[in-house]
């Protein structure tokens, strides 16, 4: 019912704006010539309607349920990250006629091996963007509609395959400039809502935190996942109906166990998880691993959100629709502007979801605070109405990024990694979707906000080091910038995988295992410059990165230009590209 | 029209795709006009030294607020219109620096194009 009612029309207007859109661009006689034409302000709007994600939309407001008013940091670092794109990357990145960081290595470098390393650290980033997303659509639509959770995840899977196959990325500015409005409408008119119904008795508990120790009425709690409970004391439960009294000690929750807990019971505890509320929850610092070290933690998180930003596949590609490098770099300051007034509403949700959904703490489904607020307020129609729309908007944010960033892997499979053939980008996006599902399957148990975070922590470690030096710095050689990358993406991919997998950390050690950007970016960066000063630049090198920074936007007569026009960049018409092909393709 | 010069007939998607595959991996040497390359390096020189200061200030900033947080805890305590002045700052305070360093560092980005 929900779903016909909330995800629906969404999907409906995202693929009839599409049609809308390609009937426009058929009166050209290009669809990028068209694009060409998009101003800065709708430019930017389609940038943040491509990068507000389900981490964005969902996440934020989970974590400050779990973690606390410190992970209202994480949505500082992603709008800081466009200040850092604006100054070091938009503008040249733009002229050098590049869309994608493989096309940019072989641009600035004509190595093809360094194209294909490019290539693999997109996949390493847009699995582990991607995951979070088709887990979230996943767990949102079985807390609404109460279905299983891998029917939600396969049905994001299928809507993404179908939609890139069937050309929904046509006219994709057009799409992700409406998402971000729809986005924007339906997180902050349920924001008001929500903070006028609840009353001052809540507003009031909301700003005064207190650990959540007791549950104040029954609570029914739905466990997807197994997890591991400590009881202080006996307690009683309702476990399918049947009363059931917990000695202390640990109690191991079953998958798929519904549990209800009674009025006035005592909270259990999630292993190595303080309870929500806690001392540490109001500080506005993020205890990372809960190590104890909450300044370092977030020095540790702001570094990978500041740096990870411009080596984002799906958000460099949105930047080549401006006209020009100055255009490019136009949409990265209004892109800081408008997520800015996104990113004032997460705190809404985050502290009236500790007030009133507090109890999804055990079953690790915070992320779905957003969505499970409207029916703790109010249990009518309007509540309905509101969690409807939320998780409307929940479903643009995650159709808008998956989207681009299935398009971008299928492209760096198809194009740079393997030989591409007529039909291997729609096998590509098959095989990618297929995949991306059966990773989510397994990704129950991790927030969304910390896989994305470690996608921008990959990106920050290889691909910030090889653009900046790329555009800034024209000793880099082919050798520095390939030992670097390796170096960032072996450090970065490393500390992922001994968190997830490895055994548990504790202190300052913790932090940069799990948060490894404060080492990896500087090793990457060191490997990159030291290696290059060990070898010779070839003598192009120098015109190479100059060429960057030429402002193209002034037509100069002497420029030797075949025939194209002069608002466009240098050389990218008959650079290989890979998603300007894919675009193509798509669009005949 | 000179005969004996025989073209292949084929749809645009074909043509596409041989195109492609032929252009890949070759590559041009990238060569600026000489009077290009001056203005590019003085472009290249004076966008570099005006990126400094915004990122100095980012980085200043970002690192700063955490740091007054830990040193000061009692504005977790001080209350404004009964929220914690801690939480205001980290919500209202960031953003629109943010706005006003993108803002300011696009004009003078922009202005160095301008006078060249």
């Amino acid at each position: 019912m929900i779903f016909a009612f909330a995800v629906a029309p969404v999907v409906l207007i995202t693929l009839l704006i599409g049609l809308r859109g390609v009937a426009a661009m058929r009166t050209t006689s290009d669809f990028l010539v068209a694009s060409r034409r998009v101003s800065p302000l709708l430019n930017s709007a389609a940038v943040s309607g491509e990068y507000l994600s389900a981490a964005s939309f969902l996440g934020v407001a989970g974590l400050v349920v779990k973690d606390g008013i410190g992970s209202l940091w994480y949505p500082v670092g992603f709008t800081a990250g466009y200040i850092a794109m604006l100054v070091l990357v938009a503008a040249p990145m733009r002229r050098s006629g590049a869309l994608t960081v493989p096309d940019f290595a072989e641009a600035r470098l004509a190595s093809p091996a360094l194209r294909r390393v490019a290539a693999v650290v997109i996949l390493v980033i847009g699995g582990l963007y991607l995951v979070p997303q088709f887990r979230t659509a996943g767990l949102v639509l079985s807390a609404v509609s109460g279905t299983e959770y891998w029917v939600g995840v396969v049905i994001a899977g299928a809507g993404v395959a179908i939609t890139l196959a069937l050309g929904g990325m046509r006219a994709a500015t057009y799409v992700q400039a409406f998402q971000f409005v729809l986005k924007v409408v339906l997180f902050i008119v349920p924001a008001v809502w929500l903070l006028v119904v609840v009353g001052p008795a809540v507003r009031d508990e909301a700003v005064h935190p207190v650990t959540f120790t007791h549950f104040d009425h029954d609570t029914p709690v739905n466990f997807r996942v197994g997890v591991t409970l400590d009881v202080a004391e006996p307690t009683t439960v309702l476990t399918d109906g049947q009363p059931l009294t917990l000695a202390p000690g640990p109690w191991q929750v079953g998958a798929g166990t519904a549990v209800t807990f009674l009025d006035g019971t005592r909270v259990p505890v999630v292993r190595g998880q303080p309870l929500p509320g806690g001392p540490g929850w109001q500080r506005p610092l993020l205890d990372l691993q809960h190590a104890g070290y909450p300044l370092l933690g977030t020095w540790a998180l702001l570094v990978s959100l500041m740096l990870g930003t411009m080596g984002l596949p799906h958000v460099l590609m949105r930047f080549h629709t401006s006209p020009d490098g100055r255009a490019a770099r136009r949409t990265a300051a209004l892109t800081v502007g408008l997520l800015s007034l996104f990113y004032l509403f997460p705190a809404v949700y985050g502290v009236l979801g500790r007030v009133l959904v507090p109890h999804l703490y055990l079953s690790g489904a915070t992320d779905t605070a957003v969505v499970a607020l409207p029916a703790q307020v109010d249990s009518g129609m309007p509540g309905s109405l509101f969690t409807g729309l939320l998780t409307a908007g929940a479903f643009a944010a995650f159709l808008a990024t998956s989207l681009g960033l299935v398009l971008v892997v299928s492209g760096a499979i198809s194009y740079d990694l393997l030989p591409g053939g007529l039909g291997a980008l729609r096998v590509a996006v098959f095989g990618a979707a297929t995949t991306v599902v059966l990773l989510a399957l397994m990704a129950i148990r991790l927030d969304a906000g910390v896989l994305v975070t470690w996608g921008f922590t990959v990106a920050a470690s290889t691909f910030c080091p090889l653009l900046v030096l790329g555009i800034w710095w024209s000793r880099l050689t082919v050798a520095g910038a390939m030992s670097g990358v390796l170096a960032g993406l072996l450090g970065s991919a490393g500390a992922i995988a001994a968190t997830l997998f490895g055994p548990p950390l504790h202190g300052w050690l913790a932090i940069l295992i799990a948060q490894p950007a404060p080492w990896t970016v500087p090793l990457a960066f060191l490997t990159m410059i030291a290696v290059s000063l060990r070898g010779r630049p070839p003598a192009w090198a120098q015109a190479a990165m100059l060429r960057l920074h030429l402002n193209e936007d002034r037509p100069v007569a002497r420029r030797v230009d075949f025939g194209r026009d002069p608002g466009h960049s240098t050389r990218s018409s008959r650079r290989s590209s890979a998603v300007r092909r894919m675009t193509g393709r798509l669009v005949r | 029209m000179p005969a004996g010069k025989r073209v292949a007939v084929m749809s645009p998607q074909t043509r596409h795709a041989h195109s492609r595959r032929r252009l890949r991996g070759r590559f041009r040497v990238p060569k600026l006009d000489p009077a290009d390359e001056g203005r590019a390096l003085t472009l290249y020189h004076a966008q570099r030294r005006r990126a400094a200061a915004p990122l100095v200030l980012m980085f200043a900033g970002m690192f700063g607020l955490p740091l007054v947080f830990a040193v000061f805890p009692g504005l977790d305590h001080a209350r404004l219109a009964g929220i914690p002045l801690s939480w205001i700052v980290i919500v209202l305070l960031p953003y629109p620096g943010l706005v006003i360093l993108a803002r300011w560092h696009l004009r003078r980005a922009e202005r160095i194009e301008d006078d060249q």
